[in-house]
């Protein structure tokens, strides 16, 4: 099969480093190889039928900045230069219309392709018109590396949890709002926990959509979206950020056994994201940059999973899975 | 129901036994025994004893424990409180706390409310300030999450609740 990587920056790198260093078990489990036949970031492409050469399309793109010579005016120039099956669609991601990443995942489903994505803004946004979409033209639209970077939580619920009726999912999705929270527990200010995070290179140079919670937001819309079956869009959710959390009300939850943290939840009645009182050792007291998330089931009472937010190995690694998925059933295992 | 029941039996061996023998006699269900030698009045001695037992078997129990000579001396039920913390951040003084606290005793009953200020702002007219509450049922924690939800979001005030 093909693959056209849409969004060259850490996390599109990734997955074509990961793509390379996983072509014996696509051997081996499918007969076939995955080849990266096309590469685009925000101002140029390459492409080659053939297969691009992983190391020095990664190399091109640190060298020049640009992942390939030839420019383009319009994203649909570079998707329709070369014939491939699954768009990996991971550019940046813009809550507030979409951006490219809407139209990217609109042209392929139209275009007869599968798409794999860690883009939220388009899910939280547009989710139904895309699955609608995506359904009639028989393609796969997933999503794993959308929620929790490297956690596993999507596929979990559809598949490990399939059948059971989830009663409410409740998690940290922001490790940048839980770095900032554990730098407070340790009694650093709000501005210097962030300033500490936006040089670590957690938080962006604007933080406004960690902060204020609208990544957070994002993601339990997909969830809603996704798990419950909702048509939930991002103005449907009730949204606090951190940047009214004090030292005085971290010290008094402190003084009582307790952690602020950013909670994200999602039932079929709720869409919150809002600081949250926790109790120390609860698993939703986790400290630093990880997510977690505890799933409430029907039998199987609550189940916690957690694992590194962000990252581009740890989103491709999600990827992968979605990848993996969809050939599984193209192909079949 | 779940029943708490103070007892005194003789200070004597079999006693403790034949104080408890009694509630399994009417099906119940003992959550906890404290054998209290510590308190001993006319050589009797205090057993503190949480059972579960369907309420129309309680007469019964009662006789049963008079036939064997175990002295009642409490006996009362027991329910299950749902605890939850708010901390309020914001232009918080203690007058607004108190009209906070009326509006949720008017919508609610209560069994206990705490509040506690952060020390370092004390000296100032604003606090940040932690509320604890504990109700008998859970849907009046629904009732009191909606009323401060509805006021913080008024006054500028951040809350932020428990889970």
């Amino acid at each position: 099969m093909k693959a056209f990587i849409c969004g060259f920056g850490t996390i599109g790198q990734s997955v074509a480093r990961v793509i390379k260093e996983k072509q014996d078990f696509f051997k081996k489990r499918y007969g076939e190889t995955l080849t990266v036949v096309g590469a685009l970031d925000s101002k140029s492409y390459v492409i080659d039928p053939e297969g691009l050469d992983a190391d020095a399309t990664i190399n091109a793109k640190k060298d020049t900045g640009c992942v390939g010579e030839k420019r383009y005016k319009d994203i649909k120039e570079a998707l329709d230069a070369v014939d491939f099956d699954i768009l990996v669609e991971v550019t940046s991601t813009d809550i507030k219309t979409g951006g490219v990443g809407l139209d990217n995942i609109r042209y392929a489903l139209e275009h007869e392709k599968d798409v794999v994505t860690a883009n939220k803004g388009p899910l939280a946004l547009k989710y139904k018109e895309l699955t609608q979409l995506a359904d009639e033209h028989g393609r796969y639209l997933l999503f794993e590396g959308t929620v929790g970077g490297a956690m596993p939580i999507i596929n979990l619920n559809k598949y490990d949890l399939a059948g059971q009726n989830i009663k409410s999912i409740r998690g940290i999705f922001n490790g940048t709002c839980n770095y900032i929270l554990t730098k407070m527990d340790d009694g650093q200010p709000f501005e210097q926990a962030l300033k500490e995070a936006q040089q670590q290179g957690y938080a962006e140079t604007d933080p406004t959509n960690d902060v204020e919670g609208y990544d957070s937001a994002c993601k339990v819309v997909i969830l809603a979206n996704s798990i419950f079956g909702r048509n939930a869009t991002f103005n449907d959710v009730e949204i606090t950020g951190i940047t009214s959390i004090n030292s005085d009300a971290v010290a008094l939850a402190q003084n009582n056994g307790m952690v602020i943290r950013l909670i994200g939840e999602v039932s079929p009645t709720k869409l919150e994201v809002a600081p949250r009182l926790i109790p120390r050792g609860h698993p939703l007291s986790l400290p630093g940059t990880l997510n977690t998330a505890e799933i409430i089931t029907e039998y199987a009472g609550p189940i916690t999973v957690s694992g590194v937010g962000a990252g581009g190995l740890e989103t491709a690694s999600a990827i992968l899975s979605d990848i993996i998925d969809i050939m599984d059933e193209r192909i079949g295992d | 129901m779940i029943i708490n029941a103070e007892l005194f039996v003789n200070d004597s061996p079999g006693q403790l036994v034949g104080s408890i023998e009694p509630i399994s006699l009417v099906n119940g269900n003992i959550l906890a025994v404290v054998h209290n030698r510590d308190r001993i009045v006319d050589n009797r001695i205090l057993v503190n004893v949480t059972f579960e037992v369907d309420d129309r078997q309680l007469e019964r129990l009662k006789d049963l424990w008079k036939s064997k000579d175990v002295v009642i001396s409490s006996l009362g039920s027991v329910h299950e409180t749902y605890t939850m913390n708010y901390i309020l951040i914001g232009d918080v003084n203690a007058q607004y706390i108190e009209g906070l606290l009326r509006k949720i005793n008017e919508a609610t009953t209560l069994d206990q409310i705490n509040v506690s200020y952060s020390s370092k702002s004390v000296k100032t007219a604003s606090h940040t300030s932690l509320i604890t509450v504990k109700a008998r049922y859970e849907d009046n924690l629904d009732k009191i999450d909606a009323i401060l939800r509805k006021e913080c979001k008024l006054a500028n005030v951040t809350y932020v609740r428990g889970v």
